[in-house]
């Protein structure tokens, strides 16, 4: 039974990549959460909350109807752009992005929260910008924050299935992500491949959470 | 108040009257949905219709899944549940299915399917042929048009013939391969227009169906088996556009 390694790999790259981009976005937006004092707060925390609890189908239904070319968000893509994100590996990012978030926010924004408020005062007694206080003072403070939500939305994008199962077209290469070839495998009843691609998952998101609960001795998400 | 509660809670369980439960593949549903009204009507059996791609269905019956009839979309799955002693019997047919080619966009379609290497067409779905019948006999019918190539990059796979409807009905693919039950369905007639594939390009669907050896119900079940060979069910079944087993 030859196993393809290339789901694997698409997986770890689709992982990364999710990632990096949610750090640079991840960031700023967990900051402005935790210092601001903006009276619609608790909308913005809901719309980033809401993969939390929303079925993966319902995003993946959303996501194929506003991708698919006949809706005017993907005519206008396709038309300037010229990306079609349904059956690529750019959508699954996207909506890696999205399904992901939280995992990101949260922790960043949690660890922000909870650094005492004096050493904020300081920094802007001392005549120091939001923007640099945060970056020079407070971020380097809650770095196991940081590293919480850096290995959450990895590990939360490593177990993507349904959204990917919605909307990827299963694409070797592209978008046969290391799930959606699980589901494959136990389909055409090849269970060993199946045992193969499961057990490498498992151990791998056993390292992953092992690794973040040995930093920090309590998550919070 | 407790037992109360509990009793809520296991209402449904203990409530029911055992209703014949058919699994069915994904191409098979809009068909099951009136051979289902006819046998109720015939025989007062409640029937109640698990649908999904033959793959899955199989690998459930093999765990244990409480199911008393299957309908599948070929018959190698069945075939193989009857190698296992799962099955009461061997696979019979019960229809051959054909397959069709289907856009609800107002592209020209034509019977050697040039219009798959038009640029305005960017997917071509069809179910993922591994595991899919109809996707193995679409991937047939591109070989014998000299297509297969041509059109590599834009065919995208879905797992089962229901999820190629999606693709199509949501224009996500401009085209796809399905089953001729699917656009014969009257809920989806005005939707875009299909044309049918010559069966000499690809090998005769053959649908099998069987009974579980653990059904509870074997007299409905043989009942139902029966019933497919009735003329109500070969009418019903040639309505939606499949081709029938002499009798």
């Amino acid at each position: 039974m030859p196993i393809d390694w290339d789901p694997i790999w698409l997986t770890l790259r689709l992982a990364s990549i999710t990632t990096f981009i949610l750090l640079l976005i991840g960031v700023p937006l967990a900051g402005w959460l935790a210092l601001s004092r903006f009276r619609l707060k608790p909308l913005v925390e809901t719309v980033i909350s809401l993969p939390l609890v929303l079925p993966p189908s319902v995003v993946g239904f959303y996501l194929l109807l506003a991708f698919s070319p006949n809706s005017w968000l993907g005519a206008w893509l396709l038309r300037t752009l010229n990306l079609q994100l349904v059956f690529s590996f750019e959508g699954l990012v996207l909506a890696s992005l999205l399904y992901s978030l939280p995992f990101m926010v949260h922790p960043i924004q949690a660890g922000l929260e909870n650094l005492p408020i004096s050493w904020r005062e300081a920094a802007y007694t001392l005549g120091q910008s939001p923007v640099r206080t945060l970056w020079h003072v407070l971020l380097p403070n809650c770095k196991p924050a940081l590293l919480t939500g850096i290995v959450l939305s990895f590990a939360h994008t490593i177990g993507e299935f349904g959204l990917v199962l919605m909307i990827g077209g299963n694409l070797p290469g592209q978008t046969r992500v290391a799930s959606i070839a699980i589901y494959d495998e136990v389909e055409l009843l090849h269970f060993e491949s199946a045992h193969v691609y499961a057990a490498l998952l498992l151990g791998l998101s056993f390292l992953i959470l092992l690794l973040v609960y040995a930093i920090n001795k309590r998550v919070t998400i | 108040m407790k037992n109360l509660i509990f009793l809520l809670l296991f209402w449904p369980a203990c409530a029911q009257s055992q209703a014949l439960r058919v699994a069915v593949a994904a191409n098979a549903q809009f068909v099951m949905e009136q051979l289902r009204t006819a046998f109720q009507k015939q025989t007062s059996v409640t029937v109640e219709s698990i649908v999904s791609s033959s793959g899955k269905l199989t690998t459930q019956i093999q765990q244990g899944a409480p199911y008393d009839v299957f309908l599948s979309a070929d018959m190698d799955y069945p075939q193989a549940l009857y190698k296992q002693g799962l099955t009461q019997a061997a696979p019979a047919i019960y229809a051959y299915g054909t397959l069709v080619l289907w856009t609800v966009g107002d592209l020209p379609l034509s019977k050697d399917l040039t219009v798959l290497k038009n640029p305005a067409v960017r997917h071509i779905a069809i179910a993922n042929p591994a595991k899919a019948p109809y996707g193995e006999a679409a991937e047939s019918v591109l070989k014998h048009a000299q297509l297969t190539d041509q059109v590599k990059a834009k065919i995208v796979y879905g797992e089962s013939i229901a999820q190629v409807n999606q693709y199509v009905l949501s224009g996500s693919a401009e085209m796809g391969f399905t089953a001729k039950s699917v656009v014969l369905d009257p809920s989806l007639q005005q939707k875009g227009h299909w044309i049918e594939l010559s069966t000499d390009h690809y090998s005769p669907i053959a649908q099998g169906v069987v009974v579980l050896k653990r059904t509870t119900q074997g007299k409905a079940a043989g009942q139902f088996v029966q019933f497919l060979r009735s003329q109500t069910a070969r009418r019903i079944l040639q309505q939606f556009g499949y081709r029938l087993p002499k009798n």
